[in-house]
């Protein structure tokens, strides 16, 4: 059977855009764990304005070097816009004029806490991920640790659509009335509910999927090698 | 190759076994096909063959030919929803899951993993990511994932409900191509026509558990679901009920999903949305709903700007695998939800939960937990909740996949007498040809980047 004989090879993919894993860190994968741990840390026990901006200037040092594209960055930027946003509103509602610097402080705080961690999970592939938690887990634990990471957009899809179908029917769960005691039965009865039952439904499938790939016949799992194929992307042709 | 013989199983619980006396042969090269409705026990017969029944009450047995290395030869299932089955990120990373388990050596993993994809005629990198492939090609992934076990069994769950035209016609020479080579093939499926002449024996699963010899069923509607449809049609479409001009999606930087897309939609008419896995369909009844903005572009729907606030009760969204919407304890409770929060009487509610049960074909369910329901009932509870509210535009993403005969026709009709005396707006998707435009007034095509819109009757 001739390779590609359906005529919808890779190159054919929609609006010709590049569709290779992201995993082209320009660091090793435990360089990269343990940078982004040491930026966390960092990011909780500096507080002085100059040492944060420097931070964030070694932070997307970090970024570039993990090859990670800007959208994670604008995602992260709008996530720092709301959350200063909310941060300010309390502290101004708290201590007036004076509550500005701590809530910017705070809010900046929390962010490059929290940055190196998504650029590291952005960065690394599930083989990596699962290579690497190997030398500390058994190889399910490692499994699941990188299946669960895998998943958690599906679930957030899921979620997503439960909701709006949910909305439509009826039910009062737009952002506003989360401030309705009285509509709190429903974010209950039609979000959780549904959503924990879907969560459970999609666990059971997928670890059914993983026993029909003989997942478990052998307890010493080995690993794809992953990078290791990768080819040099200036010698391609 | 594998040999049931008076085959039973029941489910832990029960005491009605869902699989009776069943007795099958399959031979090497050989393609069999199992029919029958929603709960009939095909899913469980193949989890059988691949020995991943729990506990249960088991009676007759499966008795594989031995391999040629004297050893069992290894069954390959790929079950119905191929989200859940995608582990991995990258294509080489997912065929290799498999080794993985069974402790192969990383070095020997790429050459086994290439020729799975060739197998399955994939010419794509190792490293690509399974996120951008068609549903079609990851579909094909899936079944590389289990040849590179070297199955002597595959057994396919409901192939044909996620794949497009293309990626039916892609599976149907992969699977020609496997039969040649002597694997055998097992297919579960409903629409048990879509692979005549790759199926050497159909089987039927007669609902009470035993097996009968079945044959190919047609796909198309019934004749007398599209009698009742002519009979009902209302005399005269009037008011507009989706305006749309030069509209476009896609979010980001991205090349749109589809542009330039204007039409204009009458109330009362039957709207089909058809395209391939990916062109763009539900992104377009996202669209309609509110729930997605245009890239570009105006659009109107029943008069106004779509959004959850403007449409919120005068639209329904049936979307995809809608069971996972039902969190009542009864059916009657969970149909009734709609009307309850519209602040509908309750003695005007029983009336209309009843009539559109009724209509549903499920009265006798009412008094039922949702979830211990199967999943065509299901299906149908989640229509009738979004019928009681009677809205005035109805969107239903892909409406029938996975359901069987029956509760398709039944579904069909349910549509068909809620339609039936008014000017409502029915608008449905589907990805696979020949499903709809006998029943459609209007059919919209959404396929490489444009929406074309062709009105069908008048």
């Amino acid at each position: 059977m001739p390779v590609g004989y359906f005529g919808n090879s890779f190159r054919d993919q929609r609006d010709g855009r590049s569709a290779r894993t992201p995993s082209a860190s320009r660091l090793p994968v435990w360089a990269s764990l343990g940078l982004s741990l040491l930026l966390a840390c960092l990011a909780v026990a500096l507080r002085a304005p100059w040492t944060l901006a420097a931070l964030a200037g070694v932070n997307l040092l970090y970024l570039v070097l993990c090859r990670v594209g800007c959208g994670l960055l604008r995602k992260a930027m709008r996530g720092l816009v709301w959350q200063t946003a909310i941060l300010l509103g309390l502290h101004c509602l708290r201590f007036g004029a004076e509550g500005v610097y701590p809530a910017l402080r705070v809010s900046s705080q929390l962010f490059l806490a929290f940055l190196p961690g998504m650029i590291f999970l952005a960065s690394t592939g599930r083989s990596e991920l699962v290579r690497l938690a190997s030398g500390v887990l058994p190889p399910t634990g490692a499994f699941v640790l990188g299946a669960s990471l895998h998943f958690v957009p599906l679930l957030v899809r899921e979620v997503k659509g439960i909701y709006h179908a949910q909305v439509l029917r009826g039910a009062r769960i737009l952002p506003i009335d989360i401030f309705k005691p009285w509509c709190w039965p429903d974010w209950v009865g039609c979000l959780i509910v549904p959503s924990t039952v879907q969560a459970l439904a999609m666990a059971g499938e997928i670890a059914m999927a993983a026993r029909a790939r003989d997942f478990g016949a052998c307890r010493h799992r080995t690993c794809w090698p992953g990078n290791a194929l990768r080819p040099d992307p200036e010698r391609e042709p | 190759m594998v040999e049931l013989k008076g085959y039973g199983y029941a489910y832990p619980g029960t005491e009605d076994p869902i699989l009776r006396d069943v007795d099958l042969r399959i031979g090497a090269g050989e393609c069999h096909c199992l029919t029958g409705a929603t709960g009939s026990g095909k899913t469980t017969l193949a989890l059988a063959l691949k020995g991943l029944l729990g506990a249960g009450t088991q009676t007759g047995g499966i008795r594989f030919a031995a391999a040629s290395g004297g050893a069992d030869p290894t069954v390959g299932l790929v079950l119905q929803n191929p989200e859940t089955q995608l582990f991995a990120t990258s294509v080489g990373e997912e065929v290799a899951f498999a080794l993985e388990n069974r402790g192969v050596a990383p070095e020997q993993m790429v050459a086994k993993v290439r020729v799975a994809l060739q197998a399955v005629g994939l010419d794509v990198p190792l490293d690509a990511r399974v996120s951008s492939l068609s549903m079609g090609q990851k579909y094909r992934v899936l079944i590389a994932s289990v040849l590179v076990m070297e199955p002597g069994l595959l057994i396919l769950d409901e192939p044909a409900a996620q794949l497009d035209s293309r990626g039916l016609d892609e599976l149907r020479l992969v699977l020609h191509g496997l039969a040649r080579e002597g694997t055998a093939l097992l297919l579960c499926e409903h629409r048990s026509q879509a692979f005549q002449g790759l199926v050497d024996s159909y089987w039927h699963l007669d609902g009470h558990g035993r097996l009968q010899r079945g044959e190919a069923d047609p796909l198309t509607p019934s004749p007398s679901a599209e009698r009742a449809a002519s009979r009902q049609r209302p005399a005269l479409a009037r008011a507009e009920a989706v305006r749309s001009e030069s509209l476009a999606a896609g979010a980001g930087f991205d090349t749109p999903l589809w542009a330039g897309a204007s039409f204009a939609l009458e109330a009362g008419q039957r709207i089909l949305v058809q395209g391939p896995n990916g062109a763009g369909k539900t992104t377009l009844l996202r669209m309609l709903a509110g729930l997605d903005a245009p890239r570009e572009g105006e659009l109107r729907v029943l008069g106004r700007k779509p959004s959850l606030k403007t449409l919120r009760g005068r639209i329904g969204f049936l979307f995809q695998n809608p069971q996972r919407q039902l969190f009542e304890d009864r059916v009657i409770d969970e149909v009734a939800f709609a009307l309850k929060r519209r602040g509908v009487s309750a003695e005007e509610r029983r009336a209309r939960v009843a009539a559109i049960l009724e209509q549903c074909g499920i009265l006798d369910l009412s008094q039922r937990s949702p979830h211990t329901l199967s999943f065509g009932q299901k299906h149908l509870v989640a229509l009738a909740s979004v019928l009681v509210s009677d809205p005035e535009l109805l969107l239903l993403d892909d409406p029938f996949a996975g359901l069987d005969a029956h509760c398709r026709n039944a579904a069909w009709r349910a549509l068909m007498d809620w339609r039936g005396h008014s000017t409502k707006t029915l608008v449905w998707t589907s990805h696979h040809t020949g499903d709809g435009p006998v029943t459609a007034d209007v059919l919209l095509t959404v396929e490489g980047g444009r929406i074309a819109c062709r009105l069908l009757r008048k």
